[in-house]
């Protein structure tokens, strides 16, 4: 009987083709605009995630009792190995390393004496390797005012006005003074390859971006960092995984009575994101709910247009003496058949269309008269896992049910003034 | 969150500390306690000085020895190199009355600390720049009295009371305890101008050096802050060498 | 005409379920798009609210050499002002000093402000005379920071206007909750008798605080800041918030009128027996035409109602009860309260509730118009066409 229909549905375009492509269409953009509502929704927990908590961070446990002084002398060491164990076991996520320092930059003029000095705020990331993907994950590419980004362990982003402040020009070699993990002071030259703008102005008046490499060797911390941050590969936080993880790194250090033992810190448990987290998700849940309500509207009436179209075959086959049951649950079988079809090709657009979102985003830069890039002006859509199967609701169930109601109709003729209306 | 506010990088900047070994001249007003800073002195204080030592840096997690050689003349002069480990070898530092000149072979750059820069704490530690900058005599800044004896580590000592006549010195009160028979300080503490103890100085493994007691440990502690302070351990010093003028010059860093 | 709504009305009725759909999704966008401005609003107003009350006041007289994001400049950073040509300046003197907690040294900086002044909201006034300790007040992250709580004392290090170290206990004697980070990560209050007293800087200070606006102008060592300038970080993040927003309800209208548009289509499709006959009946092509714009905008009509219904209780429990978010402050130099109280302000109300009829009635008549090409006989039959 399936099979019967099936070849129905394939071969009278009329009555696959339209619908198909109707809920084909419906449900990709249920899913792409739930998606990019739920990354618009997001994004403030976005930024603070990609700029300073991460997915999960970890921290040494007395770094982390007073990271507000940015504490390089309680320091994570033996990093390689926890790094290596933290790949191997948690593939999941990406995990990277930072190191933020405070220092003092000095810029020589001509003679090699100081021009400026000034207080700097640094943060070390891996700049070089493009496939940590930290200089995407912070935007630098778009927050560079002039210049280019660095090319090698000597040269350096800084702020912006950090840099007229100084007087530096791109290519021009600048001073950092300031101290080691073990306190002793030290001294590294940088080329300046670029000055950027974030739009917070603590970084943009005394920032320096370094690759980690040299602030390892700038700060002796050598096998040593700050912060290692564990970013999910999709690029989307997930709260529960987060938790979980949490827990299980974080139990098997429990009966460690060192002070510098690594913990991992949620994002939910930093910087009090978790309530606007909460409030992201329901936000974000709310609008799921609102497109799957308005595409199964949109389908249901497609599904009536579908019944209605059918009328006069309907009567003709009730006329040739096939069952009203029969024709009913004919009906609704193929639109199951048509449902589950366009769901399918739907959520597939929908998928590539959120996933794309996911890695583009729109730029509404232009819509803000002034752009300061104080937040991302890009939104970017977010693939969560309900993506994949919100879709089935209005593309099936929808069209489901709008073909029931309409099929009604069958029910309602009689045989008598069946060719009257046929007009045979 | 990236503030510059939070910035406190924590430097003990090293030889800083060396610089409270040149406070020692000091007649006092007090004719008593003014004999016995002349007499500290005598030991204590040569017209110029070369001196080898190490500082042990007791951090939280490890302990760091640094080597270093020095050349000063008086107070106002001082030229400082570092030997090891090797991370520091090579860095030098010169102060020419109030002016402050460090170099790093690894950048090949002299940086000068100026203005306000000098007022600050150095990198969070408890020592500013003008710690070291410090080039008057302690008699000229403190009033001194003999303010009673004390028995420390069975010598005897007279405890001397030091009390700021001028305004602008970074420490308003000092307690000095001095050997009565070797006249050497074995202790030293410095106080804020409400009375709270800052610093404590405590000087030990006394021996004789070319006819004079010279103490070849000396550990700072800053009471603030936890630890067990910083050791500073002569290993060599020479009293009243010839030092070449050159020495005293910025075109001596980069050498 | 009444006659139209009479007929409008019964015809959405009849339609039982899927009227109810529709205008419970633009209801649902109706409340979203409300939410959403009230609660940028609520924020807006409340960031720089709070900004004024504890940081800003109306416009700040700032020492030359002050600059908010070098700490090294506040050791220069002060002045001596007249006390009688600064009525209605509150002064505000900042000088650099360090605590030890748990034997760290903490750089923080020390800010005196007088005990009567009313403008800021910082607790000065609960500090009172004591023997021994300097009283203080902090903020709440500042007494997690240092991890201090009421009535711990601390050391506390400075030095006075010679440069001479001095230090002393000072007294926790107030713990302030605000949302301006920048009052409270690292800052630690007192009065500002006290600050002079400690360092010897009589009548000096870093900022000059107006309680109201004043005209641009340069007073000697004093550049006037006006409070619109001091307040653009916040204009700034809230501008960028909003664009977003506009991009996220554009999308949930454009939705919720899709859901509209296509059941005006149906509607018009399947209802050709009905069309025919009112046009038998004398109506015009024009006046079916308006019927069926009609309904389709009745479903805007319907989810306002609703909407009051619905939003009238929420919004107003909203926004005297706030909304929690915690105590986040972004990395925005903006403040964001533990509690966001919605604003709802009635041009607010009007131009979304217009925004929403207006935009329902333009895709209601869209696919009506389609009426006009009917063949009324046709029509009459109920034939497809």
């Amino acid at each position: 009987m399936i099979k019967f229909l099936f070849k129905g549905i394939i071969r009278d375009k009329s009555r696959s083709i339209l619908p198909i492509v109707v809920i084909a269409l419906g449900v990709s953009l249920t899913i792409v605009l739930s998606g990019f509502l739920s990354g618009a929704m997001t994004d403030m927990v976005d930024q603070n995630a990609r700029f300073e908590t991460g997915h999960v961070k970890i921290m040494s446990r007395a770094y982390a009792e007073n990271k507000e002084q940015l504490p390089n002398d309680l320091a994570l060491l033996g990093v390689d190995s926890l790094v290596s164990y933290l790949k191997s076991n948690y593939p999941d996520l990406q995990w990277v390393e930072r190191i933020r320092f405070g220092g003092l930059l000095d810029a020589p003029d001509s003679e090699g004496e100081s021009k400026g000095q000034g207080p700097a705020a640094g943060i070390a990331i891996n700049l070089l390797d493009a496939s940590s993907g930290e200089v995407e994950r912070m935007n630098i590419e778009k927050a560079i005012v002039s210049g280019a980004l660095p090319d090698e362990a000597n040269e350096a982003l800084i702020g912006d006005e950090f840099a007229k402040k100084l007087k530096l020009n791109i290519g021009d070699e600048v001073t950092y003074f300031g101290t080691t993990m073990n306190g002793s002071m030290t001294f590294q030259n940088f080329t300046i390859s670029g000055t950027v703008r974030f739009g917070m102005a603590a970084m943009d008046k005394g920032a320096i971006l370094l690759d980690i490499s040299a602030a390892r060797q700038m700060l002796d911390m050598q096998n040593g960092v700050g912060e290692i941050l564990g970013f999910f590969h999709n690029g989307v936080y997930n709260d529960k995984a987060a938790l979980a993880l949490e827990n299980s790194f974080n139990d098997q250090l429990k009966s460690n009575p060192d002070e510098y033992a690594p913990q991992m810190f949620t994002l939910r448990s930093q910087n009090n994101l978790g309530d606007l987290l909460d409030y992201a998700n329901s936000m974000s849940a709310i609008f799921v709910m609102i497109f799957v309500g308005a595409m199964s509207v949109v389908l249901w009436n497609t599904g009536l247009i579908g019944g209605l179209r059918r009328y006069q075959e309907f009567g003709i086959r009730l006329a040739l003496g096939e069952s009203k049951g029969k024709i009913y649950r004919s009906l609704v079988i193929e639109a199951t058949l048509i449902g589950v079809i366009g769901s399918l090709i739907g959520t597939g657009i929908g998928l590539v269309g959120a996933f794309y979102l996911q890695n583009y985003g729109i730029n509404i830069a232009g819509m803000v008269d002034n752009s300061s890039m104080m937040m991302p002006t890009v939104m970017r859509a977010k693939v969560t896992p309900n993506l994949y199967f919100i879709g089935f609701i209005p593309g099936v169930f929808a069209m489901v049910f709008g073909n029931m109601l309409s099929g009604i109709g069958i029910y309602k003729r009689e045989t008598a003034s069946l060719f009257k209306e046929l007009e045979v | 969150m990236i503030t510059t506010r939070n910035y406190t990088g924590k430097m003990k900047i090293n030889i800083l500390l060396f610089s409270f070994l040149f406070m020692w001249i000091m007649p006092g007003q007090a004719q008593d306690a003014q004999t016995i800073l002349d007499k500290v002195d005598k030991n204590m204080v040569s017209k110029t000085e070369i001196t080898e030592s190490e500082m042990v840096i007791r951090g939280k997690r490890n302990v760091q020895t640094i080597g270093s050689k020095s050349y000063t003349e008086g107070n106002k002069k001082s030229f400082t190199e570092y030997l090891y480990p090797e991370r520091e070898r090579g860095t030098k530092m010169l102060k020419l009355e109030d002016r402050l000149w460090i170099y790093s072979p690894s950048t090949d750059r002299t940086i000068q600390l100026s203005g306000h820069m000098l007022r600050q704490s150095v990198m969070g530690s408890d020592l500013s720049y003008e710690d070291m900058m410090e080039d008057r005599k302690l008699k000229d800044i403190y009033d001194a009295i003999i303010v009673g004896e004390e028995t420390i580590d069975e010598r005897k000592t007279w405890i001397l009371e030091l009390t700021a006549s001028v305004e602008d010195v970074s420490y308003y009160k000092r307690k000095i305890w001095v050997d009565q028979e070797r006249f050497i300080p074995l202790k030293e503490e410095l106080f804020a101008k409400s009375g709270q103890l800052l610093k404590k100085t405590t000087l030990s493994d006394i021996s004789q050096i070319d006819g004079r007691w010279y103490p070849k440990k000396i550990n700072f502690k800053d009471v603030l802050k936890s630890g067990n302070g910083t050791d500073f351990i002569i290993k060599k010093i020479q009293f009243n060498p010839t030092i070449p003028a050159y020495i005293f010059t910025k075109a001596s860093l980069k050498k | 005409m009444k006659l139209s709504f009479q007929l409008a009305f019964r015809n959405l009725m009849g339609a039982g379920l899927r009227t109810w759909l529709n205008v419970g999704i633009l209801t649902f966008t109706f409340l979203v798009i409300l939410f959403y401005n009230g609660l940028l609003d609520g924020w807006n107003l409340q960031a720089k609210r709070d900004a004024i009350n504890w940081e800003f006041g109306y416009g700040q007289f700032q020492h030359k050499n002050y600059d908010p994001y070098n700490p090294f400049s506040l050791q220069d950073a002060h002045g001596v002002f007249n006390i009688r040509n600064t009525s209605g300046l509150i002064p505000l003197l900042m000088r650099p000093a360090s605590i030890f907690p748990n034997g760290r040294m903490l750089s923080v900086t020390l800010k005196g402000l007088p005990k009567n002044q009313q403008l800021l909201k910082i607790p000065v006034d609960q500090l009172n005379e004591q023997v021994g300790a300097i009283p203080v007040a902090i903020g709440k992250r500042m007494a997690k920071t240092a991890k201090l709580s009421l009535g711990d004392e601390i050391s506390l290090r400075w030095r006075d206007k010679n440069g001479t170290f001095d230090a002393a206990n000072v007294k926790v004697d107030a713990i302030f909750n605000t949302t301006i980070n920048t009052v409270d990560q690292g800052q630690i209050w007192m009065r500002l008798a006290d600050l002079w007293r400690i360092t010897g800087m009589n009548n000096e200070a870093t900022l000059m605080i107006a309680d109201q606006p004043m005209p641009d102008t340069s007073y000697k060592d004093w550049n006037y800041v006006n409070q619109e300038k001091l307040l653009q970080n916040i204009n700034d993040v809230i501008e960028v918030e909003r664009a977003s927003a506009r991009v996220i309800y554009f999308i949930l209208l454009a939705i919720a009128l899709l859901a509209i548009f296509d059941t005006q289509v149906l509607s018009v499709f399947r209802r050709q027996k009905e069309i025919g006959t009112y046009i038998a009946l004398g109506m015009t092509k024009s006046d079916v035409i308006g019927l069926f714009t009609l309904e389709g905008s009745m479903y805007s009509l319907f989810s306002m109602l609703l909407g009051t219904l619905i939003g009238l209780p929420l919004f107003g429990y909203l926004s005297q009860k706030g909304i929690s978010f915690g105590a986040f402050t972004a990395d925005l130099g903006i403040g964001m309260g533990d509690r966001i109280y919605p604003s709802f302000s009635p041009s607010l109300l009007i131009s979304s509730a217009l925004i929403i009829i207006i935009s329902a009635t333009i895709v209601s008549f869209i696919p009506a118009r389609k009426i006009v090409t009917m063949n009324p006989i046709d029509a009459l039959r109920g034939k497809l066409q």
